[in-house]
């Protein structure tokens, strides 16, 4: 009992060290470069304070769309929005992969998750197999098409290949989303979902997880050998390989991976909407895909799964509802607005202000969602809060070849 | 055996012919040093040993090997490093992450295990790491170990790319212009250098440079190039006094009209 209290107590006494630290940004000027951020840790304070932000996302995650110590009643269309807006996250983090690591664009992505929904519905429903086994199906066809279209990217470059991916996609669209005896025609396809996962917040949890997994691969991407070889490639292929490292096989890889958690995406998204239709896929969506990584912030995964979020509640109409909310106390709907006075679809919001964003994110904060969290993110992640952080990792303009 | 035999390489674009019939050799722990004016083919014959360029007729062998249809990537795998004209490194990382890159071909696991995080990865991802600084602090550089390469002045940089190679374990060092951008006093502390990474390394080293003290003081051989031709090849000093030599650095009438009592000439010092 003694010994405890005697740890807590020397545990008390340590916050002594931080006064040391604080003086140190005066100094900062000159040692910044080097270990400045290796010593620093929070005062016992800011541990309490970043855990209570960390508990206050889970919170928000995890307990909100399931109405437990909510505040909010949410109802079942808006768990079902806020599923579509995890699996949006998966595609951002998918598409980052080929944009924001390797240096490829993409418009044929709407084409790499439909493969994936209309393989996983045909397994589940033709095949009779389970839904499990549909997933990694999916994946599987996914790196398999991605990887194909990967192979012709390493024989064209920059605009011809943006070309090729958006000929891709149409032709997808057209062909393989077309015929009617694979995805069901005009009536679409049933994609049922597991057992267990019936009901929408189970099935919202199940995305989350995956959600998580993906946002763990693409950390040990960027963290391990393979994440480094894209990194020197999409700057400079010359150097990455008289670093030895094999261009064109990181290149096929990063399709392939990107196909993959696209295909699971695309599965997660047939179960999750139940009747999947051919139509879905179009340019539109590819479109979006692009604009919600971009403005999400290449190379960011808080930033690209935030901007796929707001996309995909934007595209849904639950972002304008939420803001409806406060506003209705001066009696003015948002979405009346949008779709009575300016005569705007709900669906196409998101492609008329994404242009907008993209524009203000290419020419004042090219890091996108990401450059701008980027103080928080570092300050949640147990180091200083530094208003700067971020603002190095400028992407050029030409990162987006198209 | 010879580490590096470069033999009857010719290299034509279209109608230029860049290189014709260049024969080059290092043995083994040599220096070997190209000199030659600008546009001479020099930097076009490295491309050509590592791999950029497919030479139009002609061989490259690497320690009695055949590497003349081998990819940049093989290459580098069989122990051959280079370093650029104009700074071959990842402008958007840092100094480390540059030196880690590099060892690529050294990380003790596939990308696929990387990707996954299996656990291994992660204790490999420190050895390389302290590689990575240990290589640094031979060269002096711990001070930019996290400074973005981008920021860093170009002589600088041109330290850092060699220490960048050198974590690409090479066996052959090709060194494009290391020195340039120095005064003589920095090239001189690059000549050490470079002996000592002779020393440290067991490397065999082919330089480009147009320092000539640099180059005559360092090399056991010197090749001179001029309109992608060997104009003259031996000794340092063999070559400094070599006529045709002196002609395509000093200029045609020079040679003729130099009327003055010195005896020999010699490529300005």
């Amino acid at each position: 009992m003694t010994s405890t209290l005697d740890d807590s107590r020397t545990r008390i006494l340590e916050p002594v060290a931080p006064p040391v630290q604080a003086p140190e940004p005066a100094d900062g000027l000159a040692s910044e470069s080097s270990g400045s951020d290796q010593a620093w840790r929070p005062s016992r304070a800011g541990v309490w304070a970043r855990g209570f932000v960390w508990g206050l996302l889970a919170w928000f995650v995890l307990a909100v769309p399931a109405n437990i110590l909510s505040p909010f009643e949410l109802g079942v269309a808006d768990v079902s929005a806020a599923t579509e807006a995890v699996i949006f996250g998966i595609v951002g983090l998918s598409l980052n992969i080929l944009l924001g690591y390797a240096g490829q664009i993409s418009f044929g992505h709407q084409a790499f998750v439909g493969i994936g929904a209309f393989t996983s519905a045909y397994v589940v429903v033709d095949l009779q197999l389970s839904f499990w086994f549909a997933l990694l199906i999916a994946s599987a066809v996914g790196a398999l098409q991605a990887g194909l279209l990967g192979a012709v990217s390493l024989r064209l470059s920059g605009l011809y290949f943006a070309l090729v991916t958006l000929s891709y996609g149409a032709f997808t669209e057209q062909t393989v989303f077309g015929i009617t005896e694979l995805t069901g025609g005009e009536g679409g396809k049933s994609a049922p979902r597991p057992t267990g996962f019936d009901s929408e917040i189970s099935y919202y949890l199940l995305c989350l997880g995956f959600l998580a997994l993906v946002v763990f691969i693409d950390w040990r991407l960027t963290r391990s050998k393979a994440g480094r070889a894209l990194a020197a490639l999409r700057e400079n292929p010359r150097v990455a390989s008289s670093y030895g490292i094999n261009v064109k096989a990181y290149i096929l890889l990063a399709f392939a991976l990107s196909g993959m958690i696209a295909g699971l995406a695309g599965a997660l998204l047939a179960h999750h909407e139940e009747v999947i239709v051919g139509s879905k896929f179009g340019f539109q969506l590819a479109l979006l895909f692009v604009l919600m990584t971009v403005v999400g912030g290449l190379r960011s995964r808080s930033g690209v799964v935030i901007g796929a979020a707001f996309f995909a509640l934007l595209g849904s109409g639950k972002l304008l509802e939420m803001l409806d909310k406060p506003l209705s106390a001066v009696g003015f709907s948002l979405t009346e607005f949008i779709e009575g006075t300016v005569g705007l679809p709900q669906e196409f919001v998101p492609l008329v202000i994404g242009p907008i964003l993209l524009l203000l994110t290419i020419t004042l904060y090219p890091g996108g969602i990401g450059q701008q969290i980027a103080p928080v993110r570092e300050w949640l992640l147990g180091r200083r809060f530094d208003p700067h952080a971020g603002k190095v990792e400028e992407v050029t303009v030409n990162d987006v070849r198209a | 055996m010879s580490v590096l035999e470069v033999r009857d390489l010719s290299i034509h674009f279209g109608g230029i012919k860049a290189l014709q019939h260049v024969d080059l050799r290092a043995g083994e722990w040599e220096i070997v040093g190209i000199i030659g004016p600008n546009g001479a083919g020099k930097t076009t014959l490295f491309n050509c040993i590592t791999g950029f360029y497919t030479p139009t007729s002609g061989s490259v062998t690497y320690r009695d090997r055949d590497i003349s249809k081998l990819p940049v990537h093989r290459r580098t795998a069989l122990g051959i490093g280079r370093t650029f004209q104009n700074v071959g490194l990842v402008k958007n990382a840092t100094v480390l992450e540059n030196l880690r890159t590099a060892q690529h071909l050294q990380v003790g696991y596939d990308a696929l295990s990387g990707v996954l995080g299996v656990p291994s990865t992660f204790s490999e991802e420190g050895r390389i790491s302290r590689r990575g600084h240990q290589i640094l602090e031979l060269l002096g550089l711990t001070e930019v170990t996290s400074a973005r390469v981008a920021d860093l002045p170009y002589g600088v940089l041109k330290r850092v790319e060699i220490a960048a190679v050198l974590a690409t374990d090479p066996d052959l060092l090709l060194l494009d212009e290391p020195g340039s951008g120095m005064g003589p006093e920095e090239a001189h502390a690059l000549g050490d250098l470079l002996l000592e990474l002779r020393r440290e390394f067991a490397l065999t080293i082919v330089m480009i440079d147009h320092h000539v003290p640099l180059v005559t003081r360092v090399s056991d051989y010197v090749y001179c190039l001029n309109f992608g031709e060997v104009l003259a090849a031996g000794t340092p000093d063999v070559v400094r006094t070599h006529p045709e030599v002196v002609r395509a650095y000093m200029g045609e009438d020079e040679v003729d009209s130099s009327t003055d009592a010195t005896a020999t000439q010699v490529v300005p010092v």
